[in-house]
C-alpha cells in the first residue's frame, strides 16, 4: 500500500496555515509524527483520516483520490484521535457494535472479535458497564480497540498512549509493530521514546511544515556531533542556557551535569552520541 | 460575552426581532395580544411600549429562563470551574457575577426588542406622536425587574438542581406556571412579572369611561376573528410608590436568592456526590499489572463488509431510550395509557403534545451530539456518515415519537380516521426533523427546547398555527402544507449536514 500527499495546505485565514505545502509518501510500516504543540501533525491526520478537507493538494491511497472518494480509505480505516469521547450510556460491547455499524463491517465474526478485543485490552470484566464509568485509562483502550476493529490496513493513531501506564505503553507498542507488516500506520506523539523504539520513518514539522522526514539513523546523523555533556555551577545555568540549547539538566554531586546541543562546545564538553530526542530538539529550535 | 458571541445568540435576536414585531399586532392582523374585554387600545407611543414592555417581561422571563439555566454547568463541563474553585473569589461574588451576565443576555434582547417596537411604531403609521418616556419607563420599570429575578433564580436553580437537568427544567417550569397562574388570578396581589397593575389601569379606565360593563383582561397571542373590537386610548399609568417598591421587591428577592445559594454552592466539588451515585467499573473491576495483552489481529474472528443501517438505527434508538432519567419513562408510559383511555379529542389536542414534549431533551442534541460527546471523529470519518449515520440518527429519533403515539394511531387506524393518524405520522416526523434542523442550525439545543416549549404552550392553548400534528386542522390542504414543510426540513437538514461536513 502507499499513501502520497502532495503538496497539500490547510489555511484557515489570509496569514494562518494549520499546513503548509506538505508531502510525504508512506510505505507500509510505521510512520511516527514529531513536532512541538501546533505543528500541525493533528490536522494532518485528519486529513487522511478524511475528516477534515485540506484547502489544496491531493492525498491519494494506492492512486485513488481519497479527497474525492473518503469512503475509499474509510472502509480500511482505523483512527484513534488525540481527544475522543464516547457516548456514556452505552457499554463497550454496544459502543463497539456502533462503531463497526459505523464503519460498515458486521457479519457472524463480529461478536467473537469483539471479544476478542476487550480480552486483549483487558475491558472483558468491564465489557457490560456504562462507558461513563470507566478511568480515562479504560477510555483509552475501548478507544485502541475500536480502531482495530474492522481490521484495517491504514492506521492513524494520534497521541495514543496518553492515559496508558509504562507497561501498557509498552504492550501497545507491541502491538502496533506487529500490525505495520501489512498495513501504514501514522503515529503521533509527544513522547520521542514512544516513535523511536518502533518507527521505520520519521517525520518531524514544525508550525505546519515538513522539516525532515527519514529513517531513525538519518534524523540522528544530522544532530551527531552536535551534542555535549558539561558539569557547572547552579549559579552559571542561567547564563549558559541563553547561549545554548539545553537538552537535559541532572544534579551529580554537588554540580549540575548539563546534556546541550552547540556546534561550538565550551571547555570542558564531552561529546555524546545523538539520540532520536536530540535530533529532534535540534532541528526544531534551529 | 461568551455567549454573545455564539452564533445560537444571533439565532436568538432574529426571534426577538420578529417577536417585537409580533407583540404589537398592526390593526388587520387576524390576532391580538392584549385585549380588555371587547376593547383594544390604539397603537399609540404608549400602549405600543407597555405592551411591548410587559410581553417582553412575560416571554423574555419564559424563554429567557431556559436560554441561560446552564452558565455554571458550562464551567463545570470545560474545567474552567476548577480553576475558579483556586482562586480567591468568594461564591457570592461568583454566583452574582453569573447571575449579572445570564442579565446582560437577557437584557441584550430585551434592548433589541425595545429598540425595534420604537422602529415599528415609527414605520407603522404616523397619526400618533412619538414619546420616548412610554418605550423607557415601562421597559425599566416592568421588564427590567423580571429579567434580574429570572437571571438570579437560574443561578440558583443550577446550584441547587446541577445533578439533574430534567428537574433543573422542572423547576423553571415550576416557577413560570406559578408566575403565569398568580398573573391571572385576579385574588392574587403577587405580580411577578409587573403588569397586573398596567392591566388593572387600564380596566378601570374602562369602566370609569363607561359604566356597567365588566371587561376581562385576555393577554398572550389570541387568536380571534372578532370584528367586533372598540378602540380606547391608553395614556400610560402613574408608577406609584406602591408598584415601584413591589418591583424593588423581586430585585432584592433575586439577590436573596443568590446569597442563599452561595451558602450551599457546591464550588466544583462535585466529585464525591457522582461517586456516591454510581459505582465506577474502576470499583468494580481491579487493574492487573498489564492492563494490555498480546493481540494477535490475525487470530480474531474475520469481519464482513455490512452496509446496513439497521444496526445504527438500533444504537441510537437505544441512545434515546436511556437519555433522561428513568422514572421520565414512568410518565411516558402512563401518558401512553392515557392515550388509550382519554376522549380521543383530548388524546390528540393535549396528551399528545405534552407526551412528546417531554422528549424534548432527547430529541434536541439529536444532531448535534456527537460534537457534544466529542464522537464526531469517529462518526465522520465512517463509512458514507450522510446517507447511513444521520439517516439512522432521524428514523431512531421518529422512531421514538411514532412508539409514544403509537396508542393513540391504533385508535384512528381501528377507527378508519386516515386523515387524523396521517398528520399524527407527519407530526412525528415534523417535530423530529424540526429538532435535527434547529440543532444543526445553532450547534445547540436551546432554540429547539424554547420553541418546542413555546409550541406545545400554544398547542393546550389551542393555537392552530402551531398545530403540526393536526389536533385542530384535518383539512387534506393542511395535510400537505404540512407535509411540504416536512419535506422541506428534511432537505435542509441533508444539506445542511452535507455542508457542515465538508467546512471541517
Amino acid at each position: 500500500m502507499k499513501l502520497q500527499i502532495q503538496q497539500v495546505s490547510k489555511k484557515y485565514n489570509k496569514e494562518k496555515y494549520g499546513l503548509k505545502d506538505f508531502s510525504l509518501s508512506i510505505e507500509n510500516g510505521i510512520l511516527g509524527l514529531l513536532g512541538p504543540n501546533g505543528a500541525g501533525k493533528s490536522t494532518l491526520m485528519k486529513i487522511i483520516s478524511t475528516i477534515s478537507r485540506p484547502s489544496s493538494g491531493t492525498v491519494d491511497l494506492d492512486g485513488h483520490d481519497i479527497l474525492q472518494n473518503p469512503d475509499y480509505i474509510r472502509s480500511m480505516l482505523g483512527y484513534l484521535p488525540q481527544d475522543f469521547g464516547v457516548y456514556a450510556n452505552l457499554n463497550a460491547y454496544e459502543f463497539l457494535e456502533y462503531i463497526a455499524a459505523m464503519k460498515g463491517v458486521g457479519g457472524p465474526g463480529l461478536k467473537g472479535r469483539i471479544e476478542g478485543l476487550l480480552e486483549g485490552l483487558n475491558l472483558i470484566a468491564s465489557a457490560k458497564a456504562p462507558i461513563g464509568t470507566y478511568s480515562g485509562g479504560m477510555k483509552q483502550r475501548v478507544g485502541i480497540a475500536q480502531a482495530l476493529l474492522n481490521d484495517p490496513k491504514v492506521l492513524i493513531f494520534d497521541e495514543p498512549t496518553v492515559g496508558l501506564d509504562p507497561e501498557e505503553r509498552m504492550r501497545f507498542r507491541n502491538l502496533i509493530a506487529d500490525l505495520a507488516q501489512n498495513c501504514i500506520i501514522i503515529l503521533s506523539s509527544h513522547i520521542v521514546s514512544d516513535i523511536e523504539t518502533i518507527a521505520d520513518q520519521v517525520a518531524i514539522m514544525k508550525s505546519g511544515q515538513l522539516i525532515t522526514t527519514g529513517t531513525q539513523a538519518d534524523l540522528i546523523q544530522q544532530a551527531e556531533g552536535k551534542v555535549f555533556e558539561v558539569l557547572m555551577n547552579n549559579e552559571d545555568l542561567a547564563a549558559f542556557k541563553t547561549k545554548y540549547q539545553v537538552v537535559n539538566t541532572m544534579r551529580y554531586k554537588d554540580q549540575l551535569k548539563i546534556r546541550y546541543m552547540s556546534n561550538d562546545p565550551i571547555h570542558g564538553s564531552i561529546p555524546i552520541i545523538a539520540s532520536l530526542e536530540d535530533a529532534y530538539l535540534y532541528l526544531t529550535h534551529q | 460575552m461568551q455567549y454573545i458571541r455564539s452564533y445560537a445568540f444571533l439565532v436568538t435576536l432574529a426571534i426577538a426581532l420578529y417577536a417585537a414585531y409580533s407583540f404589537v399586532p398592526p390593526p388587520g392582523a387576524g390576532y391580538r395580544t392584549l385585549r380588555i374585554g371587547h376593547y383594544v387600545g390604539v397603537n399609540n407611543s404608549a400602549w405600543t411600549g407597555y405592551l411591548t414592555a410587559m410581553m417582553s417581561s412575560i416571554y423574555i422571563s419564559a424563554i429567557g429562563l431556559f436560554l441561560i439555566n446552564s452558565n455554571i454547568k458550562r464551567d463545570i463541563d470545560t474545567g474552567v470551574g476548577m480553576i475558579i474553585a483556586t482562586t480567591s473569589i468568594s461564591n457570592f461574588h461568583y454566583l452574582l457575577t453569573k447571575a449579572l451576565s445570564n442579565f446582560m443576555v437577557l437584557l441584550s434582547i430585551m434592548g433589541i426588542i425595545m429598540l425595534m417596537s420604537m422602529a415599528v411604531f415609527m414605520l407603522r403609521d404616523g397619526v400618533y406622536p412619538f414619546e420616548m418616556s412610554q418605550f423607557i419607563l415601562p421597559f425599566l420599570f416592568i421588564t427590567i425587574p423580571s429579567l434580574f429575578f429570572i437571571s438570579a433564580f437560574a443561578v440558583a436553580a443550577e446550584v441547587f438542581l446541577y445533578r439533574s437537568s430534567v428537574w433543573m427544567n422542572t423547576a423553571c417550569l415550576g416557577l413560570l406556571i406559578a408566575a403565569m397562574v398568580m398573573h391571572t388570578n385576579v385574588h392574587s396581589n403577587i405580580d411577578f412579572f409587573g403588569v397586573k397593575a398596567v392591566t388593572m389601569t387600564m380596566q378601570h379606565n374602562l369602566i370609569a369611561a363607561n359604566p356597567g360593563i365588566h371587561p376581562e383582561v385576555s393577554m398572550g397571542f389570541i387568536f380571534s376573528k372578532k370584528n367586533n373590537l372598540i378602540a380606547f386610548t391608553f395614556e400610560g399609568i402613574q408608577w406609584s410608590a406602591l408598584f415601584l417598591l413591589n418591583r424593588l421587591f423581586w430585585m432584592c428577592a433575586g439577590l436573596l436568592l443568590i446569597i442563599v445559594s452561595s451558602r450551599f454552592f457546591h464550588r466544583f466539588d462535585i466529585s464525591p456526590i457522582v461517586k456516591k451515585q454510581k459505582k465506577t467499573s474502576s470499583d468494580l473491576f481491579i487493574p492487573k499489572a498489564s492492563q494490555i495483552k498480546d493481540i494477535k489481529l490475525s487470530l480474531l474472528p474475520h469481519i464482513k463488509p455490512s452496509f446496513g443501517i439497521i444496526p445504527l438505527i438500533k444504537t441510537e434508538f437505544l441512545l434515546l431510550v436511556r437519555k433522561g432519567p428513568r422514572w421520565l419513562w414512568l410518565v411516558n408510559l402512563g401518558g401512553m395509557i392515557a392515550l388509550i383511555f382519554s376522549p380521543l379529542t383530548f388524546a390528540h389536542q393535549f396528551i399528545l403534545p405534552v407526551l412528546w414534549f417531554l422528549q424534548a431533551g432527547r430529541w434536541s442534541d439529536l444532531s448535534t451530539k456527537e460534537k457534544t460527546n466529542n464522537i464526531h471523529y469517529f462518526s465522520y470519518a465512517s463509512y458514507k456518515p450522510l446517507t447511513r449515520l444521520f439517516s439512522a440518527q432521524l428514523i431512531a429519533g421518529i422512531l421514538l415519537s411514532l412508539l409514544l403515539a403509537s396508542p393513540l394511531l391504533l385508535r384512528y387506524l381501528i377507527g378508519m380516521q386516515f386523515l387524523s393518524a396521517g398528520m399524527i405520522f407527519i407530526g412525528a416526523l415534523f417535530i423530529v426533523l424540526a429538532a435535527a434542523f434547529l440543532g444543526l442550525l445553532t450547534g445547540g439545543k436551546k432554540l429547539f427546547e424554547i420553541l418546542f416549549f413555546l409550541c406545545v404552550y400554544s398547542n393546550v392553548n389551542s393555537v392552530p398555527f402551531t398545530d403540526y400534528f393536526g389536533a385542530l386542522n384535518h383539512s387534506t390542504v393542511y395535510v400537505m402544507d404540512m407535509l411540504i414543510a416536512t419535506v422541506c426540513l428534511a432537505l435542509f437538514s441533508f444539506q445542511w449536514r452535507k455542508l457542515e461536513m465538508k467546512r471541517l
